[in-house]
């Protein structure tokens, strides 16, 4: 699936994120891999016990406090966007970043041209986007607002403070 | 009003050309149908049952004569020559063409317009009193606050996608005429006790499928705080609101299910993180926006008039216009004239392109250029001279625009309704003709005073039934359009959720049903009690009598 970081198209992204069948079977495969934090509370000793970096991904229905309590033991945060509609991804991403976040906040599922920029805007540096969603056009999507009032993770002044 | 500079044009025009952008990608195909319908939602774009509806926004109900020139160009042009008033002062559009809105949306912007989350589930139009910066009653004018809430939540990334719509009324003083009570967020501008103005905040209102009376969270809020207040409130209900079901979606659900004590910890906890962030008010900035919305260069000697008196004693049908259908205007000398857009058999709310030009040019003439809708879809001039009024009158009149029915039973707010609303169960328009046509004598509906009707074709509540003196609900029963009656709503400071009093009444018979409703009202009425007054002191069970008799 293509991915930007910082938007632009990376192709050497060492990331794997584990699919649920080898979840299942607790086959991981080698490398740096990405848990649902569940999976990660569970297997916490195996998984820092294995060669690789682990990262978890958190979905809007996860208990995040804990995590947000010491954020930077994790190099990567994925989060799931299971649908268009859900705009949870949008706040966990900015409470990340004031807990001091200073990993990847990547966003995973449902990513497409037209959040790209407000991802961003609210802290997310690498987007995972679905083959059948990509186009060399989403590249458009970071331009297509040169102003903005409010302040975000980008830029924490809004319009009346710059 | 506020004048746009060029961060404010410049996003408007960007928005225009990302939606032609949008529409351009759906209609190739390269963006799905149902991710296409969320982006032309927070644009203001539907699909109705017979054509595309564009919901353009009156941010709180302000608009200078140029830009209703435009929206009657818009009329005409793409349209079919009128528009509609809705009860969150926006304006909507019936049949323009999905191919054409991004060049209705670029004529808009050249006048400081937009459609910008006049739909979907984000932060939409701010509403407040249609009498704000006029009326005497008010503690301060809460326009600059709606101002600068439409900056904050226009585009904000964060809540683009919040589990359902969500809706911020203010009222400038304890007399509420923004239905703040019946909102996602009420704010109620309040002077503490040691004479600091600030914001009274109730969350947790709403109509719909489960109306509920807003919650007080916070008793004092300071200016400075507003912003990350709203932001500390959303957030949460971002989080934690239910994505489930989009019938417990509303913040008023949560609210409910938390407990308000128990949300209210969330909220200041959440506060506590960002109140001395960059999202904290600037004196400087509150006090730019205010410049925006300071008064009128008022004449002095408008006071000295005598010529009303002369024609209010000698002409009848004007002195129960000016009665019914202006208001006291804090500044001696001045009223603030209500524009009816509610005439004898005409859509409650519709105005024609002509109707819109004409009082466009009588904005200009008499009331400096400007024009407020009311969250009850009536027009208002706000600023006349009293010597002024006899002729705005004729002419008001001329145009059918003066029917003095201002908070009478004919006064009716109304949705689409089933003519026209894909989400309807009932229609709506050949009910108020028939409440029209019965009730056409004015002296009767004068004897009656101060009656709110308000009719929804479903169960979403557009036009505020609930709280309604008087509400009556469009209901399907097998394919049949039904009509059930609530009494005892009220959207003011005393707001108050009406009651059902009985099974829906047939289509033909809702208006011989408010018969029977009023001439219980009529003989149990003390002196000149009003009728939600009575409602409440002797209950439904007389009128409930009077309507579910049996016949004889």
């Amino acid at each position: 699936m293509p991915l930007l970081i910082n938007r632009e198209l990376v192709d050497n992204d060492s990331w794997q994120l584990v699919d649920a069948e080898a979840l299942e079977s607790n086959t991981l495969p080698a490398g740096d891999i990405i848990v649902p934090l569940a999976y990660y509370q569970e297997h916490e000793a195996a998984l820092n016990g294995r060669d690789g970096q682990v990262a978890i991904q958190v979905t809007g229905d996860d208990e995040i406090d804990g995590v947000l309590e010491n954020p930077n033991q994790f190099p990567l945060i994925a989060i799931f966007i299971p649908a268009l509609r859900d705009g949870r991804c949008f706040s966990i991403a900015r409470l990340l970043k004031r807990a001091g976040f200073n990993g990847q906040i990547r966003a995973v599922g449902d990513v497409s041209h037209d959040r790209l920029d407000f991802l961003t805007r609210c802290g997310f540096d690498a987007l995972d986007i679905p083959a059948d969603r990509f186009s060399d056009e989403v590249f458009n999507a970071f331009s297509e607002f040169s102003v903005r009032y409010q302040g975000a993770e980008d830029d924490s002044r809004p319009v009346y403070r710059q | 009003m506020y004048q746009y500079n060029q961060v404010d044009q410049q996003l408007v025009n960007e928005r225009v050309a990302s939606f032609r952008d949008q529409t351009r990608r759906f209609l190739a195909g390269d963006l799905p149908e149902d991710e296409f319908l969320a982006l032309r939602l927070m644009n203001g774009l539907y699909v109705q049952r017979h054509a595309p509806m564009l919901r353009v926004a009156v941010p709180y109900g302000m608009m200078s004569s140029q830009q209703m020139r435009t929206l009657a160009h818009v009329a005409r042009k793409w349209d079919r020559g009128y528009g509609h008033f809705t009860t969150r002062t926006n304006i909507q559009f019936n049949w323009p063409k999905l191919e054409d809105v991004p060049d209705i949306l670029e004529e808009l912007a050249k006048v400081q317009m937009h459609a910008i989350q006049t739909s979907g589930n984000c932060i939409r139009n701010t509403t407040t009193d249609q009498f704000a910066g006029v009326i005497a009653d008010e503690i301060e004018d809460p326009r600059p606050y709606c101002e600068i809430i439409r900056q904050w939540s226009s585009l904000h990334p964060e809540f683009a996608y919040l589990p359902r719509k969500f809706k911020i009324a203010i009222s400038g003083g304890p007399t509420d005429r923004a239905a703040s009570q019946v909102h996602d967020i009420g704010l109620h501008i309040v002077k503490n006790d040691e004479g600091e103005v600030g914001f009274e905040v109730l969350v947790g209102g709403g109509l719909g499928r489960t109306p509920v009376i807003g919650k007080q969270i916070r008793p004092f809020l300071q200016k400075k705080d507003l912003l990350s207040y709203l932001e500390a409130i959303i957030r949460v209900y971002n989080l934690k609101g239910r994505r489930d079901n989009k019938y417990k979606a509303r913040i008023k659900i949560l609210v409910n299910a938390l407990g308000v004590d128990t949300f209210r910890e969330l909220v200041e906890a959440e506060w506590e993180q960002i109140k001395d962030s960059d999202l904290q008010l600037t004196n400087a900035e509150i006090k730019r926006v205010q410049g925006f919305f300071t008064p009128f260069d008022y004449e002095a000697d408008a006071a000295n008039d005598t010529s009303l008196d002369a024609k209010l004693a000698e002409d009848e049908t004007f002195a129960h216009w000016f009665r019914q259908n202006t208001v006291e205007h804090k500044v001696p000398g001045y009223r603030a004239v209500i524009v009816s857009l509610k005439a004898h058999l005409v859509p409650k709310g519709d105005i024609t392109h002509q109707q819109m030009d004409l009082v466009a040019d009588l904005a200009d003439k008499y009331s400096f250029g400007e024009i407020r809708s009311t969250h009850n879809q009536n027009l208002v001039l706000a600023d006349v001279r009293k010597q002024d009024l006899y002729e705005l009158w004729q002419i008001l009149s001329d145009a059918n625009l003066a029917r003095a029915n201002i908070n009478t039973l004919t006064d009716m707010t109304v949705c689409p309704g089933g003519d026209f609303c894909a989400l309807a169960n009932a229609k709506t328009l050949g009910v108020a003709d028939q409440i029209d046509a019965k009730f056409e004598d004015l002296d009767y509906l004068y004897d009656l005073g101060e009656i709110k009707l308000n009719m929804s074709g479903c169960i979403n509540a557009c036009s505020h039934h609930h709280v309604g003196h008087i509400g009556i609900l469009g209901v399907d029963k097998k394919g049949e359009d039904w009509y059930q009656i609530t009494l005892g709503g009220s959207d003011g400071e005393d707001a108050s959720l009406g009651k059902v009093i009985g099974k829906a009444v047939a289509a033909d018979e809702v208006a011989d049903t408010l018969e029977k409703v009023l001439s219980v009202f009529v003989e149990q009425r003390i002196e000149d009690e009003r009728f939600i007054d009575c409602v409440r002191r002797i209950g439904l069970t007389p009128f409930k009598e009077k309507v579910y008799a049996p016949a004889h």
